[in-house]
């Protein structure tokens, strides 16, 4: 219990997040216990979060400097069709394993490449986020467009379908992946140096250059990560789906916003959870879930979602307030007593 | 002329001048029929909605704020005037135009208070409304097109200030363009010379001195979002009026266009910065690129690329000037 | 603990708002049919959507109408994984993209889902049964003749404005137009690479217009996907170029009855959209009673069917709404179909376009005996 309490006090975000999470599954449990409480759906629901959740780390990084990606969709898929057409070569045909390895490798690096792009623009040149990556949104989109004429690019090496579907002991590759990359990511935002440098810059970009920190460095570096993320979330989408094309995940990119936002990162940048993102991601993904199993109208859904997002934050907000208050009135008599 | 050339350089929204002087150089080397008033006419007439909710979003982006949600608003308001019109020809236009401006404005309204109220950040409230208004109207609507607009709403949307002769035809101002020029005239007096538009430009500069010195802040964010509303009610009129039916899937993804819109024209979305004209070359240079790249037979597998670059190099150019200045005025003060 | 409470409440009163109505809805009886649209919330699939549900209600199975509200294909997919470990009966799918589809198909069958495609085709070995409309070949091909006599010349330019540049099932029409249009009237010659239009009205308005400057000689224009229809020709309208611009495109009947009036747009193209949800459904349930595919058989609920290839369910030819003006001469498509479950509201405004096509006849004096009886009846069931 005292852990519990512990808990409380130290991540108070968290821990509101975590009851909501719980008690939206166990409501929807107590609905339907046969079908999404099933081996099957839970599954399933495993299968679906990760992309969705490297998609929410790829947008986070950039809120956290007060930034913002809205680049992540159209850049991982951009990726994902210039790797497509490799997979069709002969030589990858020819060499499965090998083939793969060198795709998996060539998303991950045009990713990253693509958040160089949004790196040296926002970072060396001084644009906003928003309009930069607004602008590159429309680049990538475009030069998937050309690439593909619109199509999508399919047949790719059964080893490569393989990340998307297969499982270990019953657990989905793509939820190993995610967890991997969860913890990687807790590492360097909240333990590392570099972490620590993007919250600085997040609260403060001038005062962070002027104590010494190569913010523009640490900028670069921070869209990187983020085209490292959406490359990953990428190549889950391509091998899940065994085809690559430009609108792939269209949804994700305000779905992804949502969730940095109702996970407790601050839009205007400096504070946020690693551990916040991801339980917004799976209270998201159990609304989504629970109520396609009923088969109510999405659009309903879409309206749960927006609701949830205004009244947490409004809570945290009313919360914040009354904690204000009991502390001013403590100090207040706190004062007087030793007066 | 000396004078304006000089004015006009010293401007800080001379990169987006250029850009429209060598696109539309450009444009008309491939084609000539791009500089003819029947086009202009035509393209002022089409890119009239997004102008107009331009104009509403530019104070929300000096306020240091922004509005997401105006593409569902847009969408709320074409539908409601829509129903209240389709059938019903006896309504009084000027009533109709007055209510649907009013639910925008009611939408602003609930922005804004939750904004002010509960501290929710724009964006972010914003993001929430978008989507909750989107759903509810597609719920409602099942994205059913409203059509059999009454007689007189179409003739109002077909009607022509003046008749000059262009390329063959008579052409004139259009309904939509004479509203899109208002609302960017409203909203130049607006931020100009009312005590509230200069509040406006004190929250974006500097929130807590804006309140120090006095001003209501919560009351001016209010405002600003009730504003945006109000435009984003005329804009759906101006819209419907266009092509007299409802669609209410058309406006999926308009914020975006309105935002790029009004910061290709200089305002800043950290606030503080941006002003009518400004947003009025925005428009046009959107405007522009989309019509250009089509007139220019630009192949249209390479539109979006040609769009992005676009974008990218005018906010860039922008950015890289504004820096130098500063950079020179620096070296002034040091100097002197 | 207060707060938690209240966040509970809210959380609690926002879940009973929305699960209220299936809470009802609990009888197990019934096949459950899923029938999933490319996106929810257009007229188009919101028409096959109540002939769906219309023969679900006909024929006592439950139809479960839900989809996607953008054309993503990440989320049909993710949507489709839900319906399967729910446990339904069958699954009907009209996917965004068919590559996308496979494994989850793949999944469905393996779960013992009865899985059909409708609308656009699915890889063929994934399904049981598929419904098109009319093969996508010839629908292309169709577009195209109509485009030429339309257009009354084989010496043209020609452009296509599209609902989306990746959007599969119109990026086929269009490979088979042109391709057809190559081939048989190598004297056209197409301006450019099809115009995106987002599908929006509004784009589509303004994207025509700036075509038709650029293309000033563009002498009849293919619009693919339903906003096509009025938005191009809204556009040609207000250019003033009804008579000297040909327009064929994808429209609901509903929506372009204006701007077919005065030969804005030509002709309008498309099926019955309420026919192919309800057409769907009957053939859902048929293979779920343990039928086999066969061409000519009974469907309960429909009549006899006509099936291609072993899996290909044929909905019949298209429907074409011919605008007076347009010099189509006659509209042998329309009278072919077979509409024995159309509601009276699609007869009685089928027997409009008849109607109009029939004045347009007598105009020219050219009507054949057997148009005019036909046209002649249909006037009595608009009365």
């Amino acid at each position: 219990m005292k852990i519990l309490k512990d808990i409380r006090s130290k991540y108070p975000n968290e821990f509101v997040l975590f009851g909501i999470f719980v008690f939206l599954f166990v409501v929807m449990s107590i609905l339907s216990p046969d079908k999404f409480l099933s081996i099957t759906n839970l599954q399933t629901m495993l299968f679906q979060m990760p992309e969705f959740g490297l998609m929410a780390l790829a947008m986070m990084i950039a809120v956290l400097t007060g930034g913002m990606n809205l680049s992540i969709i159209t850049g991982s898929t951009l990726a994902t069709i210039i790797a497509g057409f490799f997979m069709r070569t002969e030589f990858v045909q020819n060499n499965p394993a090998l083939g793969t390895l060198l795709a998996v490798l060539m998303t991950i690096f045009i990713a990253c490449m693509t958040g160089v792009l949004n790196g040296a623009i926002v970072a060396y040149i001084g644009v906003a986020p928003m309009l930069v990556t607004l602008g590159t949104k429309t680049l990538f989109e475009g030069l998937g467009l050309q690439f593909t004429k619109g199509s999508s690019v399919s047949g790719f090496p059964e080893l490569f379908n393989k990340i998307g579907s297969g499982t270990l002991f019953g657990i989905p590759y793509t939820l190993i992946i995610l967890i991997i990359f969860t913890v990687l990511s807790y590492f360097l935002f909240e333990r590392s140096k570099w972490g620590m440098e993007v919250y600085m810059i997040g609260c403060n970009e001038t005062a962070t250059r002027f104590s010494g920190v190569n913010t523009k460095a640490t900028l670069l570096k921070v869209y990187i990560y983020s085209g490292l993320m959406y490359g990953i979330a990428g190549i889950l989408i391509a091998s899940r789906y065994c085809s690559a094309k430009t609108d792939y995940g269209s949804s994700y990119l305000m779905q992804a916003l949502t969730a940095v936002v109702l996970g407790g990162t601050s839009i205007a940048g400096g504070s946020g959870t690693v551990a916040g993102t991801i339980l917004a991601v799976m209270i998201i993904q159990t609304v989504s879930t629970g109520f396609n199993i009923y088969g109510i109208n999405r659009n309903i859904v879409n309206i749960i979602t927006g609701v949830i997002l205004i009244v947490v934050l409004a809570i945290r907000y009313l919360t914040q307030v009354v904690i204000d208050r009991k502390k001013i009135r403590e100090r207040v008599s706190q004062s007087r007593k030793t007066a | 002329m000396q004078k304006i050339i000089e004015k006009i350089t010293k401007k800080k929204e001379l990169g987006v001048f250029l850009m429209i002087i060598i696109l539309s150089a450009l444009i008309t080397m491939v084609n000539s029929s791009f500089l003819t008033l029947d086009n202009i006419f035509d393209f002022l007439r089409s890119n009239a909605t997004i102008g107009i909710m331009a104009f509403g979003m530019l104070p929300v982006l000096i306020s240091g704020g922004i509005d997401l949600s105006c593409s569902s608003v847009i969408s709320l308001c074409a539908v409601v005037a829509g129903y209240m019109m389709a059938g019903n020809s006896g309504m009084n236009p000027v009533l109709v135009v007055c209510l649907i401006m009013l639910l925008g404005g009611f939408m602003g309204l609930i922005n804004g208070v939750i904004i002010t109220k509960l501290k929710i950040p724009p964006i972010v409230t914003t993001l929430g409304t978008q989507t909750i208004i989107l759903a509810g109207v597609l719920l409602y609507t099942n994205g059913m097109w409203i059509s059999g607009l009454p007689q007189w709403f179409i003739d109002f949307g077909k009607f022509q200030l003046g008749s000059i002769e262009s390329a063959g035809k008579l052409t004139g101002l259009s309904t939509q363009a004479i509203l899109m020029f208002a609302a960017a005239f409203v909203t130049w007096l607006m931020l100009k010379y009312t005590l509230v538009g200069r509040g406006i430009y004190a929250i974006g500069g500097n929130r807590r001195s804006a309140m120090r010195i006095g001003y209501n802040v919560d009351r001016i964010e209010i405002f600003i979002y009730v504003y945006a509303g109000l435009m984003t009610g005329l804009a759906a009129i101006a819209n419907i009026s266009i092509v007299g039916q409802v669609d209410p899937n058309t406006y999926l993804n308009y914020e975006m266009d309105v935002i790029s819109v009004v910061v290709l024209g200089g305002a800043s979305v950290m606030g503080g910065v941006g002003n009518v004209f400004g947003t009025v070359l925005g428009v046009i240079l959107m405007a522009v690129i989309k019509n250009g790249l089509v007139l220019a037979r630009v192949p249209t597998y390479w539109q979006k690329v040609v769009m992005g670059l676009i974008i990218l190099i005018t906010i860039s150019a922008d950015v890289i000037n504004r820096k130098r200045e500063q950079a020179k005025l620096v070296r002034v003060d040091v100097e002197e | 603990m207060n707060k938690k409470r209240w966040i509970s409440v809210v959380v609690a009163a926002a879940l009973c708002a929305g699960s209220f109505p299936t809470a009802v809805m609990a009888a197990e009886d019934p096949y459950k049919i899923v029938v999933m649209p490319k996106l929810t919330s257009i007229p188009y699939f919101q028409q096959t959507g109540e002939g769906a549900e219309e023969a679900g209600k006909d024929l006592g199975v439950e139809v479960i109408y839900n989809g996607p509200t953008t054309a993503d294909a990440a989320q049909q997919v993710t949507m489709i994984e839900d319906y399967i470990s729910q446990g339904v009966d069958a699954i009907c799918v009209a996917p965004n993209d068919p590559a996308a589809m496979q494994s989850v198909l793949q999944r469905a069958r393996d779960a013992g889902i009865v899985v059909l495609d409708w609308d656009t085709q699915a890889d063929p070995s994934l399904v049981d049964a598929s419904i098109h409309n009319i093969d996508d070949k010839t629908f292309g091909e169709h577009m195209m003749q109509l485009l030429v006599e339309c257009m009354g010349t084989e010496e043209a330019e020609y452009a296509i404005v599209t609902g989306g540049l990746s959007a599969e099932n119109l990026n086929t029409w269009i490979e088979y137009a042109t391709a057809y249009a190559e081939e048989n009237y190598p004297d056209l010659t197409l301006v450019a690479d099809p115009y995106p239009t987002d599908e929006k009205q509004d784009v589509a308005y303004s994207t025509t217009q700036d075509l038709l400057r650029a293309y000033p000689d563009v002498k009849g224009i293919l619009g693919f996907s339903t906003p096509t229809g009025p938005g191009c020709g809204l556009a040609i309208r207000d250019l003033g170029l009804q008579d000297e611009v040909s327009l064929v495109a994808n429209a609901v009947e509903d929506d372009v009855q204006d701007v077919l009036s005065d030969g804005a747009l030509d002709v309008g193209c498309l099926w019955s959209c309420h026919d192919l949800g309800y057409l769907t459904v009957c053939v859902a349930k048929s293979l779920l009673d343990g039928n086999t595919l066969e061409d000519g058989m009974e469907v309960e609920g429909w009549g006899e069917i006509e099936v291609q290839d072993e899996k290909a369910v044929i909905l019949g030819p298209p429907e074409d709404y011919i605008s007076p003006e347009s010099g189509v001469e006659s509209d042998v498509a329309a009278e072919e179909t077979e509409d024995t479950d159309a509601a009276a509201s699609e007869e009685a405004a089928e027997a409009e376009t008849a109607d109009d096509t029939a004045e347009a006849e007598d105009a020219e004096a050219a009507d054949t005996a057997e148009e005019a009886t036909d046209a002649e009846e249909a006037e009595e069931t608009a009365e």
